[in-house]
């Protein structure tokens, strides 16, 4: 940018300062040339002098230029006036000259300016075109003139750009030899689909047209295609693994215009039986079986309506072959074709039911069988356990010695504590099977496990420390809950060292939804591996025999496990090693309804 | 005067036996092994008590239990179920009837004894 120079309140640029001078002096020299021509009378060149400063000042400023013409006009008059007076011809050639002056001017002023606008026109297009244009040379390909729209596409500036020849702009060797091939052909090229390199080495897709100005000067605008490029392949792509992911996927898939078939993939071809020809413009209310017909229609009826949103439901299909197969319908709505339809998978689930039917049913048969072996055991244990109880009672009127009772004795033990497993092994499978009801009734908390603590003889073996509010009140069963707290006082009991001791403490509050009731012993603990395994009934191995006390068998507290879970409660455990264990349940205060009170 | 128990019990061993501990305890124990039977017997001489086993044929325990109350219309008599099936005490909530107990085999001497007292003292 040329610095303006300030001149008496008028700022002028250093060029028009320097054309002022060149005007000025090239005026009065005219002016000059003339008076000493005139005076002393040397012939006629002297007018013509007055158009190199016209001429001059008209190029430069059109306006300036006439009004300097009319001056040179009128000082040239003056001149011829007082030096040829009254030679009339001088006078009247002088006007003619003036008048001349004046006309140069006016027409310089008027084509330069029309040089101008079109410049301007032209400058304008090339500089604000969408666009990119470059002008190259065709022998050397060096840049001539890049504008601002194709540096920017390529992430340089109009000067960088300039820099560098029109060849350096292709991305690869391939395509600039094809682009060469086509300009040595010499014809106009329109819509030369081609890739240039961007500053960042990044490809980047064009499309030229071009032409020659002249010998020498080919013009080349150049349309961004990059992006419109980039969705084609894309969309080329997507639909290229949609039609992958449709064709090979495992589950069906069709689109409907509701109910009917628009478009249905090989495995739902495989599923129903039906030619992929045979399933277009079926509708899937056919393969439903006519027991679903109705829950099927009522499920698809939601497809019909404004926005509806994604959907599942289990149907049974019947098949081409008359097969009746269940699967899971999912349900999307979407786009197709600028018209809403729907997207449904069907997921064959017929496998999977089956499979689910016969675990079921595989461990349905287990719990029968082990109910009838425990039956089965505990029949004929009835007349062992009695008659020994009979020998116990009255050893005397059967004439059984003292060592005999003794030995006898035993042998009772022996038998109840076999009955006890057998019976817990029978109420776990009860329970397993979900055939257990709570008797729920309303009693006093501090009653029950006093009951317990009394019942087991417990304070006997431990020191029992109960902390549990007179008045609180449960809502339970109470028998199973007195054999909850009966297990894990034993449980302590068994696995406390002396001086044992057991805390039985509540720690509910007002606001806490559930009763917690801790007992809590300064036994041998549980480390964290043994924790997961205590409530399992299969853990034979355990280090942690819960509720040996008990009769020695690990179901004790699976069973217990179970009851609070009955209550819509769970048991959890704290516990450190050679410092105690604390299990703590947790009953909710509510009762929960009586439709699923079974199983949590 | 003994007070009549009748135990209808298809397993002769269990029979046997509590012929004995009921003879122990004071009654007067009428063993059948067949409830069809049984049901004769009881109509035509009501008992003080009746220990049923549940897992019998021809007439299983359920349906001579049915029998009685409804057919014969003996809604007094105690029944305790003696069973060795461990779903029976399900069942027997759903009958809601007061004069229903359970006993499961096998019982000892002193659970025997308490179940009767609880009907019959």
């Amino acid at each position: 940018m040329e610095r303006p120079i300030t001149i008496w309140r008028v700022s002028i640029s250093h060029t028009d300062f320097v054309r002022t001078i060149v005007i000025a002096s090239l005026t009065l020299s005219s002016i000059l040339i003339t008076t000493i021509a005139l005076a002393k009378n040397a012939g006629a060149i002297y007018p013509q002098l007055f158009y190199f400063p016209i001429l001059y000042a008209t190029y430069f400023y059109p306006k300036r230029g006439i009004i300097l013409a009319g001056l040179c006009g009128v000082v040239y008059e003056c001149l011829v006036y007082f030096s040829l007076f009254p030679d009339m011809l001088a006078l009247w050639g002088s006007t003619g000259q003036a008048i001349l002056f004046i006309c140069v001017a006016l027409a310089v002023a008027y084509f330069t300016n029309l040089l101008r606008v079109s410049e301007a026109r032209y400058r304008s297009i090339f500089e604000n075109s969408l666009l990119g244009i470059i002008l190259f040379d065709k022998n050397q390909f060096m840049i001539r003139l890049a504008n601002h729209q194709i540096a920017a596409m390529l992430g340089y500036s109009v000067e960088e750009i300039s820099q560098r020849t029109f060849s350096d702009l292709f991305f690869t060797h391939e395509l600039r030899r094809r682009f060469f091939e086509h300009l040595g052909s010499g014809e106009e090229i329109r819509n030369f689909e081609t890739c240039f390199t961007t500053k960042n080495g990044e490809p980047h897709w064009v499309n030229l047209s071009w032409s020659r100005i002249d010998d020498t000067i080919v013009s080349c605008s150049i349309t961004d295609i990059n992006a419109e490029k980039l969705a084609r392949e894309l969309a080329a792509d997507s639909s290229t693994q949609y039609q992958q992911v449709t064709e090979s996927s495992p589950t069906g898939m069709v689109i409907t215009d509701h109910t009917k078939i628009l478009f249905a993939n090989p495995a739902f071809s495989l599923f129903s039986g039906y030619g992929p020809e045979e399933c277009i413009n079926r509708d899937i209310t056919d393969i439903v079986t006519d027991e679903d017909k109705d829950r099927f229609l009522k499920f698809a009826h939601r497809w019909n309506i404004p926005s509806p949103v994604p959907d599942r439901s289990e149907f049974r299909f019947v098949t081409k072959r008359g097969e009746i197969r269940r699967a899971v319908l999912y349900f999307t709505p979407i786009i197709r074709n600028n018209r809403p339809a729907c997207l449904v998978n069907i997921v064959d689930n017929t496998e999977w039911e089956e499979y689910r039917e016969r675990v079921e049913q595989t461990r349905e048969r287990r719990r029968e069988m082990m109910r009838a072996v425990a039956h089965e055991l505990r029949t004929p244990l009835q007349p062992v356990l009695g008659y020994l109880n009979l020998l116990l009672q009255d050893p005397q009127s059967f004439g059984v010695t003292e060592e005999t009772r003794q030995i006898l004795d035993r042998c009772a033990k022996s038998v109840d504590r076999e009955r006890q497993i057998i019976n817990q092994m029978l109420e776990l499978s009860v329970l397993e099977g979900e055939e257990t009801s709570l008797d729920y009734s309303v009693f006093s908390v501090g009653g029950m496990v006093n009951a317990v603590i009394a019942g087991g003889g417990y304070a006997l073996k431990a020191e029992i420390a109960i902390d549990i509010p007179q008045d609180l009140l449960f809502e339970a069963d109470r028998q199973k809950l007195s054999y909850v707290i009966d297990v894990l006082v034993a449980n302590g009991v068994s696995y406390s060292k002396p001086p044992k001791k057991i805390w039985i403490t509540y720690r509910g509050s007002p606001s806490h939804p559930f009763h917690r009731l801790a007992v809590q012993d300064n036994g041998i603990g549980i480390t964290e591996a043994q924790l997961d395994a205590i409530f399992k009934p299969e853990e034979e191995g355990s280090p942690h025999p819960s509720g040996q006390a008990l009769g020695g068998s690990g179901l004790s507290l699976a069973i217990a496990k179970k009851y609070v879970q009955l209550h819509g409660g769970y048991i959890s455990v704290d516990s450190i090693v050679n410092i105690g264990s604390t299990f703590t349940i947790h009953i909710p205060k509510k009762r929960p309804d009586t439709v699923d009170h079974h199983e949590t | 005067m003994k007070r009549k128990i009748v135990v209808i019990e298809d397993d002769q061993p269990i029979l046997d036996l509590m012929g004995i501990l009921l003879q122990k305890l004071g009654y007067e124990p009428v063993l059948i092994a067949n409830g069809l039977d049984a049901l004769t017997s009881v109509r035509a001489d009501p008992p003080a008590l009746i220990l049923l086993d549940i897992m019998m044929s021809p007439l299983s325990g359920w349906e001579f239990l049915e029998r009685l109350r409804t057919e014969y219309n003996q809604r007094e008599i105690p029944v305790i179920l003696f069973t060795a099936s461990p779903t029976v005490p399900e069942k027997m909530k759903k009958l809601n009837d007061p004069k229903v107990g359970i006993l499961q085999k096998p019982v000892t001497f002193d659970e025997l004894r308490a179940a009767i007292a609880q009907f019959l003292e």
